[in-house]
Parts: structure tokens; C-alpha cells; sequence
């Protein structure tokens, strides 16, 4: 197996390579080609940079013909996610012009993942910062198994999900526990983190960022649309799970915190 | 651009260790769970990261450098990243300031995440972490600017 981790894109990359019959060295140089692809894509997307293409775009100081094909590319992607999550992923309401960030991690990081695949590559995980995509079977057969982080226990893991292609989690650390509702008092449902699984990982991150900020509603959101699951954690600490969503038994209790019955 | 790859060592890359770090307010140590039974190797001095004068690090280059500070939105981080040879064996945080609690108590959760996504040990039982994190864009560029210090090209 060859592990790699490369900071890129605002955050660490991390490949985990299994090459079956390519020799090593061709996966080597094939995990080396896919990161050069994520350092390109942050150059061309970041809003962080402010000579980056898109930080132009959305000054106005660049026009979209005149950008990066994989811009538009990425847009009309967003304008996808957008129509899927009923506008609850809007990169354009975003202050400060349209921002697809929401979107081209998940989406650089499946790309990256093709590099491997168009290299012979027989099973890989590609995680960035906690979008994952995921080609073939883990050795050993069965299903990927991906830890989920606890939002509010650093030493913690939620749960772990068996998945079959992409998972991606968001949401806010930030409990809401002393809002009340001002028409009914009680304390306002919302949620903490927010994990989607689903076969395309650019609308998989989408998706995980509109169920995210629309909490329940985007649970039955996620339940109209066929192959994608949601797991949510409400700040409340209570849970909720598409039927499609897969646990894992992989840990022992002490590290389970709960599960949805 | 080509940026530092920087492959890890899966088997000593325990999580088992404590990230420890200051702020200018107070000072917290979290402890990190390890995510498999796989013991942890010695190679990663625990504590290590708020004593680096003290800190016994091991021969057979092993290398340490902090990164620049980088404003991570709520506040400022620097990261420092032990190395030996071409593999990341630790990743710390060397300064933190966050100027409230709330800013500190939100550093705190999503620095260890950070942490194990850099260290992931290979586990058997478990293939890859997902979870939303607040600090990233900092913690990668102070990273990246440590790694550069040590010439991981």
C-alpha cells in the first residue's frame, strides 16, 4: 500500500493506494500526477488567493470565457447541485460573488481519484479533509469503512459508516443550545454534522453542506434522491439515518458514543 | 506548482499521542484516541509539543520545524511537523491565539481532526475520517510552510 499526504487546497489530502498489478513505481508516479491535478485545481479555484482565476471571476475582473475551462465546467456542476438540494447549496448567495467551494473539493478529489483508476490502480482512497471518494474494494473484500468525527468530542469518533463510492460530512461545531424559538420556546432543531453518501462525490460535498444548513428538511431531501444517504447529528446530540446508510460494528463501545435505532 | 509530497508512516504514526498546545489565554491538552489497537511507537515524542527545548527526539534524522503563522479566521496558528527522512512521524500546534474561549473551544475540536488526517495511522478497521473542520485553510499553509523549512520537496 502507498499512503500519501499532500496540503493542498486548504487542507491535507490524503491517498491511500493499493496498486494490485501496476508495479509500485507506475502507482507512485500516478499518485504524484493526481496531485499535481489538486495543486492546479487550487490555483485555479481558490478564493483564498486572490490572483487565483476564480478570485478574479468573482471581482469582476475576469470573464468567464476568458477563465480556466474547468470553471465553467465546475458552475454548471453547481448549478446541478443547486437544482438537486431545491437552491438549500446556493454558491451563488454566497457573500462576495459565486464561491463553488462548497463543491470543487469533492469534486477535485473524485478527479484525482480518476488519475489512479486511468492508471490500472485496483483499490484507493482519496480523503480530502473529509471528502472521501473510493475506487474498487479495501483489501480484503467487503466495503470502505469510514470513521466519522464526533462534532463535539475531539477524542471521538460518531460512528463508523461502511460505504460503497463517496462520503463527505459538514456542519457547524457551534451548538445552538441556548437559542430559543420565540413562537413555541422550545429549543431550535438544527444540526451539528451533516455525513452524505452517494456515487459523486462533487454532489455528495454539495449535498452535505444544503442538509447541513437545512437540517430535517434536507433529510427528506437526501431520501428523494436515488443512491444518496444522509447521517445526521442534531445539536441536541440526537441522530437521524437515511435507510440506505451502512454502520460499521468496527469499533468497541468506548468509542461508539451512540447510534440511531 | 509541485508542493511537498510527504508520505506518511503509517505504523508510526500512532494516534495514541497528546497534542498539547498554548494559547495566550490558557493553555489545553487534548488527548488524541487512537483509532485502531495498533500500539504506538515510540518514534513520536507524547507531549512533546509544548517543550520542544526538553523534548528528547530521537536520533537517525529526525527533523523538526515550525511553520509561519497563518490568521486561521478566529484567530492565529502556527503549526510545527516532526519529519524523519521524507515522512511526517508528528504534526503539532506550536502557537495558537485565539482571542475569546468560544474561538479557542472551536480550535480545540478541529485541530485534532486536522492532526489524525495527517497521521492517519493505517488501521485496520478503519480506511478514512470524515468530518467538517473550521481551521484547515491555516493549519495547511503553516504545514506546508514547515515542510518547506525542512526542504520536503
Amino acid at each position: 500500500m502507498i499512503v500519501q499526504a499532500e496540503p493542498v487546497m486548504g487542507t491535507v489530502v490524503s491517498f491511500h493506494v493499493f496498486s494490485g498489478p501496476v508495479p509500485e513505481a507506475e502507482t507512485r508516479a500516478a499518485v504524484d500526477k493526481a496531485c499535481e491535478l489538486l495543486h492546479r485545481h487550487d490555483e485555479v479555484f481558490s478564493t483564498w488567493r486572490p490572483e487565483s482565476p476564480m478570485s478574479r471571476l468573482r471581482t469582476g475582473e475576469l470573464a468567464l470565457a476568458e477563465a480556466p475551462p474547468e470553471i465553467a465546467a465546475v458552475l454548471e456542476l453547481c448549478r446541478e447541485a443547486k437544482q438537486m438540494t431545491c437552491g438549500w447549496f446556493d454558491p451563488w448567495a454566497m457573500p462576495g460573488g459565486v464561491d463553488p467551494t462548497g463543491l470543487v473539493k469533492g469534486w477535485a478529489a473524485a478527479r484525482a481519484l480518476e488519475v489512479l483508476e486511468r492508471a490500472g490502480v485496483d483499490a484507493a482512497i482519496v480523503n480530502a479533509g473529509g471528502d472521501v471518494a473510493s475506487l474498487g474494494r479495501p483489501p480484503g473484500g467487503g466495503r470502505w469503512k469510514v470513521g466519522i468525527n464526533h462534532p463535539w468530542r475531539a477524542d471521538a469518533l460518531a460512528c463508523v459508516l461502511e460505504i460503497e463510492a463517496a462520503v463527505a460530512t459538514s456542519g457547524c461545531y457551534e451548538r445552538g443550545a441556548h437559542l430559543i424559538d420565540p413562537t413555541d420556546g422550545s429549543t431550535p432543531t438544527s444540526v451539528a454534522s451533516a455525513t452524505v453518501t452517494g456515487p459523486h462525490l462533487a454532489f455528495v460535498d454539495a449535498l452535505a453542506t444544503a442538509v447541513a444548513v437545512a437540517g430535517d428538511r434536507g433529510m427528506d431531501l437526501v431520501r428523494s434522491l436515488e443512491g444518496y444517504d444522509a447521517y445526521i447529528i442534531r445539536v441536541d446530540g440526537t441522530e437521524d439515518a437515511t435507510a440506505g446508510i451502512a454502520f460499521a460494528d468496527a469499533l468497541d463501545g468506548s468509542q461508539r458514543t451512540r447510534r440511531v435505532s | 506548482m509541485r508542493r511537498a509530497p510527504a508520505a506518511i508512516a503509517a505504523a508510526a504514526a500512532g494516534l495514541g499521542g497528546v497534542l498539547a498546545f498554548h494559547t495566550n489565554r490558557s493553555a489545553a491538552i487534548l488527548s488524541v484516541a487512537p483509532s485502531s489497537t495498533a500500539p504506538s511507537p515510540a518514534t513520536v515524542p507524547a507531549g512533546g509539543s509544548t517543550t520542544p527545548s526538553t523534548t528528547t527526539v530521537p536520533a537517525g534524522g529526525v527533523r523538526t520545524a515550525t511553520g509561519a503563522e497563518e490568521n486561521y479566521g478566529y484567530g492565529v496558528l502556527a503549526v510545527r511537523v516532526t519529519v524523519r527522512g521524507q515522512r511526517i512521524t508528528d504534526v503539532a500546534i506550536a502557537n495558537l491565539q485565539a482571542p475569546e474561549p468560544y474561538s479557542q473551544s472551536l480550535a480545540a475540536q478541529a485541530i485534532p481532526i486536522l492532526r489524525n488526517e495527517v497521521l492517519q495511522a493505517q488501521s485496520a478497521q478503519i480506511n478514512a475520517l470524515s468530518g467538517a473542520t473550521y481551521t484547515s485553510e491555516g493549519y495547511a499553509y503553516s504545514l506546508q510552510s514547515a515542510l518547506d523549512k525542512l526542504h520536503m520537496k
